[in-house]
């Protein structure tokens, strides 16, 4: 873990790795004196060691909200009832749109009045409006995500 | 109560394992009570490790599918939570590679009741306001830095300095040596460091 002998000094430059090592108390009783020493002695090292405490501070001190009762989800009771789940989405989804698509077709062909047309349709419609609504609202926040284009 | 403390406490042999030993026999009060006790602490880590409350919350509903669908190989003697966060880890990543999750880390995400928005009226009035004030910006500007860290980096600085874990329940946790644990914690905190240097400079000035 030690940085290589400085030939000039005749001392060993301490590595600043053994800092993180000594904020967390999990150096060995030689090395944490190393430290120490190199503390007293190096304004530059004092600094950076003030500034990791004050980091993991800033970090353990930090307290997050937890969700609202309700906005914990329910727990499906296995993985078989959660893919059941998105699978009966995906079908619901699926059969709003096909009858939507049907719909717009006997609507164009003419051979429906308008209020059988809007009974037929008004349920898919209205499904597929509301999942519309939903995806649009999601590309919303995507766009104005401050963090958008952080890459990783 | 420090995450520690927590392992300590659910180590113990006691309601815990007997807990475990129920669920595992389909017993769902059981289920219901380790859901209860592990929820918060399951969705704060996926939280810190991801940012964004939604991923978080899902992350953390997988994760507690998983452990209760392979409650069959877990060891009832052994404390719950490092698996469980083990799980969570593991799905964080998994977000990770599918997609670039991206950070929407929100005012909403912090705990009002706990100083993380600046007090107007301090119950101490030998508080500071003006430190006060430069801490809780340290760490918001603190969090929303984890997000340009290295996936590596954040779930160490996430792990040691959010969820207090010694360097040997980290080093359990990810499968690496101790030595490695400190020098890619330094690394990671070093990063943070020049990321919030004028907060940094500011408070210990």
């Amino acid at each position: 873990m030690a940085a290589p002998a400085n030939p000039q000094s005749g001392r060993t430059p301490l590595d600043e790795v053994l800092l993180s090592g000594y904020l967390d108390g999990t150096l060995s009783q030689l090395d944490a004196q190393r430290v120490r020493l190199g503390l007293e002695s190096d304004a530059v090292l004092l600094q950076s060691f003030r500034e990791l405490r004050l980091l993991r501070e800033a970090a353990l001190s930090t307290r997050f909200a937890a969700p609202a009762e309700i906005d914990w989800p329910e727990l499906p009771q296995s993985l078989p009832s959660r893919y059941s789940r998105l699978a009966g989405w995906l079908l619901v989804v699926g059969w709003a749109l096909l009858l939507l698509v049907i719909g717009i077709g006997e609507l164009m062909s003419g051979r429906h009045g308008w209020l059988e047309l809007v009974l037929f349709l008004a349920m898919p419609g209205g499904l597929v409006l509301l999942f519309f609504s939903v995806l649009l609202d999601r590309i919303k926040s995507l766009k104005t995500d401050r963090y958008c284009g952080v890459e990783r | 109560m420090s995450v520690d403390d927590a392992v300590i406490r659910d180590g113990a042999p006691g309601p815990e394992t007997e807990l475990v030993r129920r669920a595992r026999q389909g017993d769902r009060g059981a289920r219901d009570e380790l859901v209860f006790r592990h929820r918060r602490q399951v969705y704060f880590l996926a939280l810190q490790l991801l940012g964004n409350q939604d991923d978080a919350l899902d992350v953390s509903q997988d994760a507690m599918l998983r452990f209760f669908a392979n409650l069959h190989r877990f060891d009832a003697e052994r404390p719950v939570r490092p698996w469980l966060f083990r799980i969570v880890r593991n799905l964080a990543l998994d977000l990770f590679r599918r997609r670039k999750v991206r950070q929407a880390e929100s005012l909403d995400a912090f705990d009002d009741e706990d100083g993380e928005k600046p007090r107007l009226d301090p119950p101490d009035p030998s508080v500071d306001l003006d430190r006060d004030l430069q801490q809780s910006q340290l760490r918001r500007r603190l969090f929303a830095a984890l997000a340009k860290l290295t996936p590596m980096q954040r779930e160490i600085v996430v792990l040691r300095d959010y969820q207090d874990l010694s360097y040997q329940e980290i080093a359990e946790m990810l499968e690496i040596p101790l030595g490695t644990v400190m020098s890619r914690l330094h690394g990671a905190r070093q990063r943070l460091r020049l990321l919030v240097e004028g907060d940094l400079k500011a408070l210990a000035g």
